[in-house]
């Protein structure tokens, strides 16, 4: 069997079997390049910059690259055989990553369609991530017909007890991911993962911070506040959080605890559209409404977003009015 | 008629779970080409084309999607909302279309009856006439959609 050398970043060389995918020859070295379609060039997500080698681009990744990409060779690793040796560069995060073999140790409910789990971590036992990070969730095939997916979860545990990660889901219809963690993972069941990934981060500044999440959005929040307190982080900061009803809250009195453990938070829950029989004494309308109505000036904030596309889209557009640069608006990539 | 193997694999991704749980093609039997010709005559059959269909879903869509999940009226007889999730869901024909996974609601507001799409939906409808397989849980019925969409 004929293996070839991939180097990446220049910091790291590997080998692959001549004829493997770079993704898949990269995923068999713990190096997970994320994607959507497990490499069959149908998301279009696994891009790296191959500076050696790799061939011609394929028909198949032309409708993914623009010509930007294209000149800077951008390449689907899904689609780049190997047949010599490669150079590729890659988010540096990435090379951080491992395979993690993991216990489902508790699921709680917290809305009629959001679950929290928590993942003992078996082998190895113990995860550094960066609060606001994500992990791939490596879903087992549940019934026929079906394949092994990943699929991307933003950290929601504290970063303090790094041997376990808690995930926040909302059950997608037909997901799935989330079909089978709600419908059939149980407590005690093994489960892998892979990362931690992405550049969803606390910047190293003293700016003040505006929060906004919806749903499970939650989740990298939650994280980012729990490494606050455990780092006595004295940024000034409100979080605003969104719900259609008042029944999908969940995590008040967490939150309202960090009212009291942090030194300058405020935690604001914001309902849109109470029913009629539902007791709701807090704010309600829009949650985008509810920020604008609420810091009338922001420009000297950021702002960390996580929630459905549309949420971040109104988000921004309030933040920008608000005064917020662009640049100072920090949101889930992978959203 | 022998299906290509081109149609052979778009048939096997459209029966596997590889992009949605369960797949798109429920317990239908009959090819893709077929589903999508008998489908695509009963929108003619009632007055319209795929196109007016998708357009009209995607309007619909586009007016939920300003209000964040609050449900809002539409012509004074219907109600829609939508419903996001984070990621993307991909087109099965083989092409790049990537989508957000959103999901539609619409409701008559005098009956109550209601359909849900996805805007993966539209796509399949506009581009391949393509409404699922008989028994796939997310099928959409074109009698039914068009009664509600354009309802008088």
């Amino acid at each position: 069997m004929t293996m070839f050398k991939v180097d990446i970043n220049g910091e790291k060389q590997i080998e692959i079997r001549q004829g493997q995918s770079l993704y898949e020859g990269l995923a068999a070295a713990d190096i997970f390049i994320p994607s959507a379609c497990g490499g069959r060039a149908i998301c279009g997500y696994c891009k790296v910059k191959v500076t050696k080698g790799g061939g011609e681009v394929t028909p198949q990744e032309l409708p993914f690259l623009d010509d930007g990409q294209l000149n800077d060779n951008i390449r689907l690793s899904c689609q780049v055989k190997v047949n010599g040796d490669i150079s590729i560069e890659i988010p540096k995060g990435l090379l951080a990553g491992r395979l993690y073999k993991c216990t489902c140790s508790d699921i709680e409910e917290l809305t009629a369609d959001i679950r929290r789990f928590r993942f003992d971590l078996v082998r190895p036992k113990v995860m550094n991530y960066v609060p606001g990070q994500f992990i791939q969730f490596r879903t087992p095939v549940y019934f026929e017909g079906g394949e092994e997916v990943y699929r991307s979860y933003s950290i929601a545990s504290d970063p303090a007890d790094k041997s376990a990660i808690e995930l926040i889901m909302r059950r997608v219809p037909n997901g799935i991911s989330t079909t089978y963690c709600f419908d059939h993972l149980n407590v005690g069941d093994k489960v892998t993962v892979n990362g931690p990934s992405g550049d969803f981060h606390l910047s190293d500044t003293d700016s003040p911070m505006i929060f906004i999440a919806g749903g499970s959005g939650m989740a990298p929040i939650r994280c980012i506040l729990n490494y606050m307190r455990n780092t006595s982080v004295k940024r000034k900061a409100v979080y605003y959080f969104g719900a259609n009803k008042v029944n999908e809250l969940f995590m008040l009195d967490e939150m309202k605890q960090f009212e009291n453990d942090l030194e300058d938070f405020r935690f604001v829950p914001v309902v849109a559209a109470p029913d009629a029989n539902e007791i709701w004494t807090g704010l309600t309308g829009l949650v985008t409404d509810a920020v604008e109505s609420d810091l009338k000036n922001a420009a000297d904030y950021e702002a960390y977003l996580c929630g459905s596309p549309g949420m971040i889209e109104a988000s921004r557009k309030v933040l920008g009015r608000l005064g917020i640069p662009e640049d100072k608006i920090y949101y889930d990539s992978f959203a | 008629m022998k299906n290509t193997p081109e149609m052979e694999k778009l048939d096997n991704i459209l029966r596997s779970s590889r992009i949605v749980a369960g797949g798109f093609m429920g317990q239908d039997n009959r090819d893709v080409n077929e589903i999508t010709q008998e489908d695509t005559r009963t929108v003619e059959k009632l007055g319209y084309s795929l196109k007016q269909v998708a357009d009209r879903m995607r309007l619909i869509t586009e007016q939920a999607k300003k209000s964040l999940g609050v449900p809002v009226e539409i012509d004074a007889k219907l109600t829609t909302c939508v419903d996001e999730a984070k990621g993307r869901i991909v087109c099965p024909w083989p092409h790049p279309a990537s989508f957000d996974k959103r999901l539609t609601t619409v409701k008559d507001i005098d009956t109550g009856e209601d359909i849900t799409w996805s805007d993966l939906h539209i796509h399949l409808i506009d581009e391949h006439g393509f409404f699922e397989g008989r028994g796939s849980s997310m099928r959409i019925e074109p009698e039914k959609l068009i009664k509600l969409i354009f309802r008088k």
